[in-house]
Formats: structure tokens, sequence, C-alpha cells
């Protein structure tokens, strides 16, 4: 649920001092409204994350541009849908390992927030059934294998010891085609096997 | 994958492809609705509607697209070369009603005030611009649908 | 007046395997020609309430044919009509329509194929890839007396996926079928594929 409104510049006034002003509109009421801090800016881009916070609702954004005393006309997006359009990122995936175990578990991300102080929303409770592909891979053997969880936790049991395997995890709603977004691979080695070495 | 709408339960119908239909047509369908001080399936029609209500609600409008969006702005939608996202969705709305028909047996009266008032907000529209809000509106009514869809 | 020259396409027929639709016709042979087809299909709701209105099949505008893979263009388990016409050069010909329309809750749904290996101890099962439409209900179980069946369902084919963690002493058996939720329908069950993990039973 970031919301970044992105433009480029005019083409003909490349390199020029051009300022930019934003608006934006939610679909069904009266009035196109400003957004204070992308008023007579030079970078192009907004962030409307705060503006579009209600993802059932669907919005409309403009921009146009200032140079000098000239003054370009408004140029329109289309009609935005947070609730279907915004990417879901990955989880945050957190592994410990013993000599034939990994456990794993997962953190659904976050709904954004620009002021920190804000109170956090779980992409959980916009998607309640929001669910994790886990997806393994054993160095040693070179297999991968994966599995649809919908709980936060997974423990990997029985595993070869001494043995480095990597996980990734996407999460995903059932439901809303959506481009995927894995986690970053992270690798673990599970723990020497302590009787293996008294043979 | 089942839509299960308070006491109605529909199979067969995968809400995903029908989402990547209307995705396919959005753009140039809302492109065409320029009174966007007006949204039809606004909050007071679709907001908290409980289980009992859902599949009255669903029935009416399902009912409503087929038999007068779908219907009268056909021709427009072969002018746009949408034809076969429409007919997916046509089909697949008419697939759902057919099912809904069977296990609904009396009016709910809630649900029904929620329908008029969509249908009221459509009246005071002119006929073409009313139709072409109403299918720039179609991602609304799948993204209410998908809180009765089971996986 | 040619139009009426050119022969319509006779003997139309769908043959749906796992929801994958052909439309087939005798072809119109016209001695060193090359006869094109053009196909169009209407759903159950073009025919109840724009009757005029036939949609142009997607992979197949203008083909050599005789036959035109449909899969695409039906999209709802309601009814479809289908008619094919041929083209040759600027001459059509009128349309033949398939004499029942095709529904494709009718399709022949066969058992998937499956391959089942281990990963050290954990059991992994790999299902043939029949598109987004399927699903799988894989079952597993032990194969020791009194034994219980495990059952899991399989989101899509064509990746391993991790069924259970099996525990030496006795092999481990599996069969699945096919799901197709937008018909309501599964497959058979396919063979039953087993396999056993060596080595010592882990301390409990």
């Amino acid at each position: 649920m970031k919301n970044v409104l992105h433009w480029n510049p005019p083409e003909s006034l490349r390199g020029a001092e051009v300022t930019y002003t934003v608006q934006y509109f939610i679909y069904g009421q009266k009035k196109w409204l400003n957004k204070a801090d992308c008023k007579n800016i030079s970078r192009t881009y907004c962030d409307l994350s705060d503006e579009t916070a209600d993802y059932e609702h669907q919005y409309y954004a403009k921009v146009k541009a200032m140079w000098k005393t000239n003054c370009s006309k408004w140029i329109e997006t289309g009609r935005f849908y947070p609730f279907l359009e915004t990417r879901i990122g990955p989880p945050e995936v957190a592994l410990t390992t013993d000599e034939k175990s990994i456990s794993i578990v997962l953190t659904a991300p976050d709904k954004w927030k620009t002021n920190p102080e804000d109170c956090t929303i779980s992409m959980q409770q916009i998607y309640s059934n929001l669910k994790y592909n886990v997806s393994v891979y054993n160095i040693k053997s070179k297999r991968t294998w994966s599995q649809c969880v919908t709980n936060h936790t997974l423990v990997l049991s029985w595993l070869e010891p001494n043995t480095l395997y990597c996980v990734q995890v996407e999460s995903f709603v059932p439901g809303l085609p959506r481009p995927a977004q894995p986690s970053q691979k992270q690798c673990v080695r599970t723990l020497e096997d302590p009787t293996s070495a008294l043979k | 994958q089942e839509f299960q709408f308070g006491p109605c339960r529909v199979e067969g119908v995968a809400l995903p492809r029908l989402l990547e239909a209307f995705r396919t047509v959005k753009e140039t369908m809302q492109i065409q609705d320029n009174i966007t001080s007006v949204r039809l399936l606004q909050r007071e029609v679709l907001q908290d509607v409980s289980d009992a209500e859902s599949c009255y609600l669903v029935h009416d409008l399902l009912k409503f697209y087929l038999s007068t969006v779908f219907k009268n702005y056909s021709h427009k939608i072969a002018e746009f070369k949408m034809l076969p996202s429409f007919s997916t969705l046509a089909n697949n709305f008419l697939f759902i009603v057919s099912k809904l028909q069977l296990s609904m047996s009396r009016l709910n009266d809630s649900a029904h005030r929620r329908f008029l008032l969509f249908k009221s907000t459509f009246k005071q529209l002119e006929m073409e611009t009313a139709l072409s809000k109403a299918f720039g509106e179609v991602d609304i009514l799948l993204t209410w649908m998908g809180k009765f869809y089971r996986l | 007046d040619g139009v009426a020259a050119l022969p319509a396409p006779q003997n139309l027929s769908v043959h749906s395997t796992n929801m994958k639709h052909l439309l087939t016709w005798s072809p119109v042979v016209l001695p060193k020609e090359t006869v094109y087809y053009s196909v169009e299909y209407q759903g159950e709701y073009e025919s109840l309430y724009t009757s005029d209105i036939w949609i142009p099949s997607k992979w197949c505008l203008c083909t050599e044919g005789p036959e035109c893979d449909v899969t695409d263009d039906i999209t709802a388990t309601v009814p479809y009509s289908l008619r094919v016409r041929a083209i040759l050069g600027s001459q059509t010909s009128a349309w033949s329509i398939l004499e029942q329309p095709f529904n494709r809750n009718s399709t022949i749904l066969t058992p998937p194929m499956i391959e089942v290996s281990q990963d050290g101890f954990h059991l992994v099962i790999e299902l043939e890839d029949l598109g987004p439409q399927f699903q799988f209900l894989v079952a597993y179980w032990r194969r020791e007396p009194d034994t219980k069946e495990h059952a899991k369902i399989v989101r899509r084919g064509g990746i391993p996926v991790h069924l259970e963690t099996m525990e030496p002493g006795a092999p481990y058996c599996v069969k699945a079928q096919a799901l197709v939720n937008a018909i309501g329908r599964n497959s058979a069950f396919s063979q039953t594929k087993c396999v056993e993990v060596q080595g010592e039973a882990l301390p409990l």
C-alpha cells in the first residue's frame, strides 16, 4: 500500500527549472484535493500513501508543470484501486536450526506508513486469506520442494545434518491475480550430528 | 474455489479469471466514465453486508448487470473490440445467477434496499453514462464478491 | 454471386480432454486451392440477450484448419454455440453451426501423471502441469497394517511439493486425482507409486 505517483518531466523542458503540483481525487466524491507537500516541487514523484490509505476507495491523481510564468494543463491518471492493484511484499522470514530440523517463522508484511508513529497494520488484517508459498532448496541433493502454508510457523524436520538448506517465501492472496515478490533467499546449515562423531 | 453467499453456494467460477477479464478492459471502460463524482456501488450499498443479505444482493446486482448493463452496452463493447472479456464476465455472471436461483426462498428487505439505492443512483444518470459507469465499476463488484470466495 | 459456390464445412464436433477443447470439422477440398476457415463462438449469454453478436475465436480468425483450439474462448461453464465458415480469397461460405452447444463440464478428465521422489526423509511429489484450472487431491499412506490414509490439496502441477516427513521401516505410497472446480468434477485416481526411506529410525 505504498502508493507513489510518478511522472516524466516535459520532453521540451529537459534541464529547465520546472516545478510540479499534484492533486488527488476520491472516486464518488466531489472535489479535487491538494497534496500539501507536493506543491511547487521539483522532484518527479509524490507519495500519496496517506491520501490513498483507505484501500476500499478508488482514486485519481493529476499533476501539472510550471516553468517561469507558464503552466501546463493537468495530466490525469486512470482510476487506481489500491485493494486490487497494490503489490504484496514478501513476509519476514526467521530461521533457526538444530541438527535435523529448521524452524521457519513468518511475519506478514506491514501496510506501508509514512509516519512511523502511526499504528502498524499487518497486510494479514487487510487480506485475511493471505497465504505463503515456502520453497526449500537442499544444496547437497540439489532438490527443491515447496509447501503452501497459512499459519506463520513451519518446522522442517528430519533434515540431513550438517547440510546447507536455502529457503525463499512468497506471500499470495488466493483469488487475486498479482505478481509475486519472493523474499530474499536465506541459507542455513543444519548442525553436526553429535552421534555421528562417536562412530 | 467456491462462493459462499450466506446460504447460497456457487462452485464452478474462478474469480481470478473474472478479475483478469476486467483488467484487460478496465482502462478503456473507465475512461468513458467522466462523471467521477458519482459512484454507483457506494459504501452504503456494499459495506457490512451480512451473510443472509449477500445472496439476495448479489443476485439482484448480477441480474441487473445481465439484463440492463451488459445487454444495452454490448454494441459499445463490440465497437471497442472487447467482446471476449465481456463474454467471460457475462457468461460467468449468468452461471452464478442460475446457481443462486436454486437456493433463494423469500425476499430480504435490507438487501433489497441496498439494491434499490444502487438502482436509483443509476437511474439518475443519462443512460449511456450510467451504462459505462456501471461497467467501469465491475472491479468494485468483483472485489466485494471476493469477500465471499473460499479456496 | 460466387458466395454460395464455396461449400460450407461439415461434421463439426468438439473433442475435449482435461479442459482443452478442440473443434474439428471435415475440410472443404478444392483441387489446387488452399481453403481457410474462420471460427466464431457465442456463450449462453449472447444467445439469450444479444443473439446477433458472435465473437471471433481467439486463435482461428483465419486458419488452415480443419481444427481449432477453442479452449481460451470457452471461459464459463455454460453452453457455447460454435460456427465455422470456409474462406477462399474473397469468397466465404455459409456458416456451419455446431449441432449441439458445447459445455465444458463434459470434458474428459484423465488421471494425472505423478512423479514421487524423496529428499532424505522427505516425501516429495510432482504432478503433471495441466493448466491453471487444475488442482490435485493427493492421497498418501504408510504401507503397514491398519494404516491411515492422509490427503492434501496441491494447488498446481509442474513443481515439486513436499508431502510428508517419512519414518524408515515401511514404504510410503501415493496416488492423486485431478480436481477441476470450474466444472465441479474430478478425474479417477492415478496409479499408486511408493518409495521407502533407508536408514535407522530416528530417536523419538
